[in-house]
């Protein structure tokens, strides 16, 4: 079903009926698994994933299993192995569940596209972990695609971050993710075009778009992904939303971390110690 | 998966045309009935050291129903190892068995492609398993064996019309198959074990002229209107003990009777097929 | 793969585990009664996108996923089933098996797909494919699941399960799976039909009205009640009968063993019939049907032996002595110390299984009951 653009004009609304700078309902859970490491929950709209984490681990005796399919990137180390490597490798695994999208479809792992999200993903992550503290390791990250509705990938890297704060490991700062797009299709050529925060998978098909994700609260970028042809004038725009988009997703995802610590500190789970003085928790 | 390897023919099925002839319609007409009393196992032919350069190799041949154009089942196994891990496997106390079960393409009607599909690789760990109890596994560390077994011939008809019989009941004969040329195999590759194991076949069958379904042991699935359990059981005689068992079917739970008499008819298939596996193995080393 | 992974537990442990277990009740690691699951959280419903899902989350921390997603396919008709039309598509060329008569709902086992998913394992992997098996001979066995997905005699419906597990294998995946999956099938709805005979099927938009894959009892006709199979693991060590073990439990295992069963809707219907649909007392008649029984290699069989004092140069036995005995004193078994078991399972043993698992009022009854008592939104 084409995408008609030509009624944002008329009201400023998209089809879902968002104005251009509002991010769709995005609910996280960190912690929903006993057995893991670490694990979050993470919705963006329609979007949904899980992600589990296991390490920093010793690496060796699931790296046969995961081994080729998995996106791993050797913290700090060029070349080699793990074995050889200064820091923790981040090995990512992406499964997409065949009744994720609306025509069940069956994604094969060795998936070049998947492939490309893991390493994405890979890259990003063990750029901001603290890597180095965990010689000779591994850290597993395994997501899950249960439902898809546009920006996959943010939805994946703001999961795996939880995730990964989930799991304890020092890391420097959130990875927050979002996409940004624009109002009209590059063949349209339209001068004219607003840029938009957070794609959904209708309007993905059809404009323009880009994946971005920054490191905290600075405007460092660490990911960002484009895959459409888009004028170079828009680009600016895109991208300038698309970063105070992550800067938004950043505060969802704090505010997440920060209410489960609260809750696990009432709850009497934790104690409320040296590293829990510097949250507020009321 | 597709097979990327291989220049592979168009997709789809064509149905090579059979001519019906006198001799083929006389054996429509026979078709339906079960010529072997009820306890009884087809014949079967089995040798040992078929394949030189294999460390052991055996092969099986079950006796077609007498009709033409009926296949019986045909298997060649051959045995490698047992030989040392790679270097870069983790230490085991055992020796690691792996088994793969192939089908040859022309093997069924439908034809197969070169790489295992699901129930081939679910058929391999069957034999795995069957396999697993009854070797001596702690007596070679640090080493693999590799057991392979080709079907050459599946046990089908060509001429039956599709609505007859379920393939997923040729799987059980083909197992039980596989079972015992793979344990002729192991012995003959001098690979030591607690016994020599042997697979058997039981189904209950329903047949139109008869009231009451019954059990018959080493069932074909065509000869029969409806199958309504079977099980495939792997038997280690001298020992008594079962180290595979497969069950299928839709039996009543209150009348646990029904199952252990299955059981029990599959262990005496399975006795029976012994019987032929020891006496080949005794030539050999005779 | 799952079944056989390695545990790693010294033999010392595995001898502890092995006495503990067999002792008479028998203590188990987590301290539950022989016949007693693992307790466990579940959902259902919770993919709209799907049109049945269900989430099962076992305490132990291994969470299992399955969504069910349903499509109109064209029947491929037997060859010459109807004079020069054939309706082809793909597929195997295994038959329907369907009458000439319109009236006799026949199903293919075609028409049914289960994958299974497991986190570090290949898709193709050899015990995966075993799982899936599993799963889906369970669901085909009485041929009754296959005509549930019959439109009409052009059209049927193809349904995909998908299995994922989402935490890291901790134990043998195949009670959740199996549980899962049977959540997910009892929530699964397929939109109500609104077209008539063999003409090209159209469905009714209102969600509201899709009925239900498997009915439920309260709403429906006693005879329509039908569930999906359920798989349940069981172990035998010594003269102990184990449900449900952990991956600690299955290490020492004698002999283990998936089975399957359903309830039995033809009995159950003429039960009801006589009580003159008393369906409070339905439960105590529930009847069960076998469907399917496997082997599973236990993993016991690749644990490392214990080494007696006798044999251990440590406690004074010199090696010039152990080689010759070698042989010798593989075949004595010492008590207290580990050796895999080898052979198999006594028939007894494994009837005792079934036998067990079948009985009235047994765990497949408790088991079946907890599930019914599941919301299904």
């Amino acid at each position: 079903m084409p995408l008609d653009t030509s009624a944002y004009s008329l009201a400023l609304l998209r089809v879902d009926g968002r104005r251009w700078n509002e991010l769709r309902r995005i609910h996280a859970q960190i912690r929903t698994q006993a057995a893991a490491d670490g694990s979050s929950y993470l919705e963006i709209g329609h979007t949904k994933v899980m992600c589990v984490v296991t390490g920093p681990s010793e690496p060796g005796s699931r790296r046969g299993a995961i081994g080729s399919t998995g996106g791993g990137v050797g913290g700090g180390a060029v070349g080699g192995g793990a074995a050889q490597s200064k820091g923790a490798e981040v090995a990512v695994s992406i499964v997409i569940a065949g009744f994720s999208s609306v025509d069940r479809k069956r994604t094969a792992r060795g998936d070049k596209r998947i492939l490309e999200l893991q390493s994405t993903i890979s890259n990003a992550l063990a750029a901001s972990l603290h890597t180095h503290l965990f010689p000779h390791s591994a850290i597993n990250i395994s997501l899950h695609v249960l439902s898809q509705d546009g920006s996959l990938l943010a939805a994946l890297i703001n999961a795996a971050t939880l995730a990964c704060v989930d799991a304890g490991i020092p890391m420097t700062d959130y990875v927050a993710a979002c996409t940004a797009g624009s109002t009209s299709t590059y063949a349209a050529n339209d001068e004219a075009a607003d840029p938009l925060l957070d794609l959904n998978h209708q309007e993905e098909q059809e404009l323009p778009g880009l994946t971005v994700a920054t490191l905290g609260g600075s405007d460092r970028v660490a990911v960002l992904v484009c895959e459409s042809r888009v004028q170079v004038s828009r680009l600016e725009g895109m991208l300038a939303v698309g970063v105070d988009g992550c800067k938004q997703v950043r505060e969802i995802l704090d505010r997440v971390v920060r209410e489960k610590g609260r809750r696990m500190v009432q709850e009497g789970t934790v104690e409320k110690g040296v590293g829990l003085n510097d949250m507020d928790v009321d | 998966m597709s097979d990327r390897r291989r220049i592979n023919g168009p997709v789809g099925a064509t149905i090579p045309p059979v001519s019906e002839d006198g001799a083929s319609r006389e054996v429509a007409g026979s078709r339906g009935g079960r010529s072997r009393p009820p306890n009884a196992i087809r014949k079967m032919y089995l040798k040992t050291g078929v394949t030189p350069s294999a460390s052991g190799s055996a092969y099986l041949e079950i006796e077609t129903s007498g009709r033409s154009g009926v296949s019986g089942l045909k298997l060649s196994c051959t045995v490698h190892g047992p030989r040392s891990l790679p270097r870069s496997s983790p230490f085991s106390p055992h020796i690691i068995l792996s088994t793969h079960v192939k089908y040859a393409p022309f093997a069924t009607r439908q034809r197969r492609g070169y790489l295992r599909d699901p129930s081939e690789r679910d058929l391999g760990t069957h034999l795995e398993a069957a396999l697993r109890g009854a070797i001596i596994a702690d007596r070679w560390p640090k080493s693999g064996v590799d057991i392979i077994v080709s079907i050459i011939e599946g046990d089908q008809d060509r001429e039956t019309s599709k609505t007859q019989g379920d393939e997923s009941w040729d799987l059980m004969n083909a197992l039980s198959g596989c079972i015992t040329v793979a344990s002729a195999a192991l012995a003959d590759a001098g690979i030591d074990c607690v016994d020599t194991v042997a697979g058997g076949v039981a189904a209950l069958v329903s047949d139109k002229g008869d009231a009451s379904p019954s059990i018959v042991i080493d069932p074909i699935p065509s000869e029969h209107d409806r199958i309504l359990a079977a099980c495939c059981i792997a038997y280690l005689p001298t020992r008594d003990e079962v180290t595979n068992l497969w069950f299928k079917g839709d039996l009543p739970a209150s009348d646990t009777e029904l199952y252990t008499k299955l059981v029990e008819k599959g262990i005496q298939a399975s006795a029976k097929a012994n019987r032929v596996l020891v006496e080949c193995l005794g030539e050999t080393v005779g | 793969m799952a079944s056989t992974q390695h545990v790693l537990l010294s033999p010392a442990e595995l001898a502890y585990l092995h006495a503990a277990l067999s002792l008479t009740p028998p203590i188990r690691p987590d301290g539950r009664a022989p016949a007693q699951f693992r307790p466990l959280v579940a959902e259902t419903g919770i993919l709209p996108g799907t049109n049945g899902s269900a989430r099962i989350c076992f305490a132990d921390g291994t969470e299992a996923i399955v969504g069910v997603k349903a499509e109109v396919e064209r029947t491929r008709l037997v060859d010459g089933a109807t004079a020069g039309t054939e309706w082809k598509e793909g597929g195997s060329a295994r038959g329907e098996g369907e009458d000439d008569d319109g009236g006799d709902k026949a199903g293919d086992s075609d028409w049914v797909e289960l994958t299974v998913e497991i986190p570090g394992y290949r898709d193709d992997d050899a015990g995966t494919a075993f799982l899936a098996a599993m799963l889906s001979e369970a669901l085909l066995a009485d041929g009754a699941f296959a005509k549930r997905l019959w439109i009409n005699r052009r059209f049927h419906w193809k349904l995909y399960l998908d299995v994922l597990l989402i935490s890291p294998p901790l134990s043998y995946p195949l009670p959740l799976l199996s549980l899962t999956t049977h959540l997910a099938l009892l929530a699964t709805r397929l939109p109500r039909l609104k077209s008539e005979g063999d003409e090209d099927p159209f469905f009714d938009d209102d969600w509201a009205a899709a009925r239900h894959l498997f009915p439920r009892s309260s709403s429906s006709t006693t005879k329509e009640s039908a569930r999906p199979p359920v798989t349940l693991l069981v172990m035998a060590v010594g003269n102990n009968i184990i449900f449900d073990p952990a991956k600690e439990e299955l290490a020492v295992a004698d002999v283990a063993l998936a089975v399957s069963v359903a309830e039995d809707t033809t009995a159950a219907a003429t039960t009801a019939a006589t009580m003159d649909l008393d369906d409070a007392a339905a439960p105590a008649a529930r009847s069960l049907r076998l469907l399917s029984i496997r082997t599973i290699d236990p993993p016991s069989r690749l644990t490392p032996p214990g080494v007696p004092n006798a044999a251990n140069s440590a406690y004074g036995a010199t090696t010039a002595q152990k080689q010759p005995e070698a042989r010798t004193a593989e075949a004595e078994a010492v008590e207290g110390v580990w050796r895999a078991p080898r052979g198999g399972a006594k028939p007894l043993v494994m009837a005792a299984l079934v036998q067990k698992v079948l009985e009235k009022g047994g765990v497949a009854d408790e088991i079946l009951d907890a599930l019914d008592a599941v919301d299904l939104g």
